[in-house]
């Protein structure tokens, strides 16, 4: 029993019961969705402070939508409820969510929420990668009051995101792009089980003529404490034609931006040479979605 | 502090006092003597704890025994009816698909709902349904060939 300290499970069913809880147990309540990152933890003897668990599932937060302008995704939803959602699989600029959610087993997608994989921030995982791709953007509420918060600010670092106590993810938006616009994930993993030796996720939008008129280009898995976008990579996509060298030119400056880790997955080296391998075949794959 | 939780296992109701922070794995082996489910790695590395909540396959090791009120769960020893087993226990018998059996519970738990999102699914589909589930023993081979049978059947 790793939770030694556990005094109160809570289920709320409102907002007030979840202030309520907090306003009690202050920091040492934590949200719990899917459970499959805190379950981790607790194993590890990580959350011996922890004093209550506010499991939000009765909250809904489970809304799945294609909006105009905009996909939006309850912090509830599952990764295999967000299988359901139609456009997933004809949407070319959603594709690298597509991509991504074929990585975690058929338990976890059962499991894990889109709030908790974001919330974790742990730069290892694959869905929150994607997303950054996508321009993602949080809607945050907490004592009353409701604020947005883009991806890249969400990520502090490490397990460290820039929530308040108290504060729920709500929902993740995803702005559709203008233009015809393509994206593409792909993840290098040791075994089918394994989290990410890295990640790459990229979304183009191209003109007319075919010129890059938006990239993003974002890297995970161990090449920084956080998901990692790769400005250089787009300056060099960026008012070009994809060709072949542009293409090579942007894998090879992703190196620029990464700090590559070393542990027992890989060495810093294979992950900073894989980061441009795997660079490259997203734009590729993303290119070639393109219609 | 013991909390009373009311859980509906296999169909039959059960009403349990457990520790806030139990898992549905220890109140399903501990507290209901459902053995079938089995304990691995208890932080979802291995899959031998694998039940269904509804017709979803979970690892019961992640799952606070809390969370899971209110919901069906079935067990291996809730498949089958009339002492005859299901078409998935029955296919791993017939391949041979169990060595030391450790993994067999959970893999037929997802197997289940591998055939039943996918009901005829080809090799690759198969080994990549059952990627949460660990066997140290068989090499996969027989496991697979007795999905592809139960599929068959
Ligand atoms: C065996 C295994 C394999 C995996 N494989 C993959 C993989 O291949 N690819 C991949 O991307 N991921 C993978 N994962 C990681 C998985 O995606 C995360 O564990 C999961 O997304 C966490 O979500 P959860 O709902 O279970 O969160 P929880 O464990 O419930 O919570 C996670 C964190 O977020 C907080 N939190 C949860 N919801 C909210 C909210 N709405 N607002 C504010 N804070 C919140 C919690 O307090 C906690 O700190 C794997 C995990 C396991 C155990
Ligand atoms: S015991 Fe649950 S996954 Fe290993
Ligand atoms: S039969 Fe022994 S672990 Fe699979």
């Amino acid at each position: 029993m790793a939770l030694s300290r556990l005094k109160k499970f809570c289920i709320p069913e409102n907002s007030h019961q979840v202030d309520d809880c907090v306003a009690e147990y202050g920091d040492n309540a934590l949200i719990l969705a899917g459970g499959t990152f805190i379950r981790g933890l607790e194993v590890r003897g990580l959350l011996s402070e922890v004093e209550a668990l506010i499991d939000v599932h009765k909250l809904g937060m489970d809304g799945l939508v294609s909006g105009v302008g905009n996909v939006r995704i309850g912090a509830m939803v599952t990764f295999a409820a967000l299988e359901q959602l139609a456009e997933l699989h004809s949407a070319a600029w959603l594709a690298a969510v597509r991509d991504a959610l074929a990585c975690p087993p058929l338990q976890i997608r059962n499991m894990a929420t889109v709030g908790g994989c974001l919330a974790a921030s742990c730069p290892f995982y694959d869905l929150p990668t994607a997303f950054l791709a996508l321009d993602g953007s949080v809607t945050v509420s907490g004592a009353g009051a409701q604020r947005e918060i883009g991806l890249a600010d969400l990520f502090v670092s490490l397990f460290e995101n820039s929530l308040e106590p108290g504060e729920l993810i709500t929902e993740l938006t995803l702005p559709r792009p203008p233009g015809r616009s393509a994206s593409a994930f792909i993840k290098l993993e040791g075994t089918a089980n394994d989290l990410a030796i890295v990640n790459v996720a990229v979304s183009i939008s191209v003109d007319a003529a075919g010129v890059c008129e938006e990239a993003r280009v974002v890297l995970g898995g161990g090449v920084g404490d956080r998901v990692v976008r790769s400005a250089t990579a787009e300056t060099v996509l960026k008012g070009q034609q994809l060709t072949h060298e542009v293409i090579e030119h942007a894998a090879a400056a992703v190196g620029q931006d990464i700090e590559p880790m070393a542990d027992h997955r890989a060495t810093a080296a294979y992950r900073l040479a894989m980061a441009g391998v795997f660079t490259k075949r997203a734009l590729n794959q993303a290119l070639s979605r393109l219609n | 502090m013991k909390q009373l939780i009311s859980l509906e296992v296999n169909g039959d109701r059960h009403e349990i006092a457990v520790e806030p922070d139990a898992t549905l794995l220890e109140v399903l082996r501990d507290h209901l003597g459902l053995l079938g489910t089995k304990q691995g790695c208890d932080s979802g590395g291995c899959g031998c704890c694998t039940v269904h909540i509804g017709d979803r396959a979970v690892y019961s090791c992640m799952k606070y025994a809390l969370s899971a009120q209110h919901q069906k769960i079935t067990t291996i020893e809730g498949l089958g009816a009339d002492g005859k087993l299901d078409a998935v226990q029955d296919a791993f018998v017939r391949e041979g698909a169990v060595q030391c059996g450790y993994c067999t519970c959970g893999m037929i738990m997802t197997a289940k709902q591998l055939l039943h999102d996918d009901p005829h699914p080809d090799e690759d589909a198969i080994r990549h349904g059952i990627a949460g589930n660990l066997c140290r023993c068989t090499g996969y081979h027989k496991i697979v060939e007795a999905i592809r049978t139960a599929a068959r059947d």
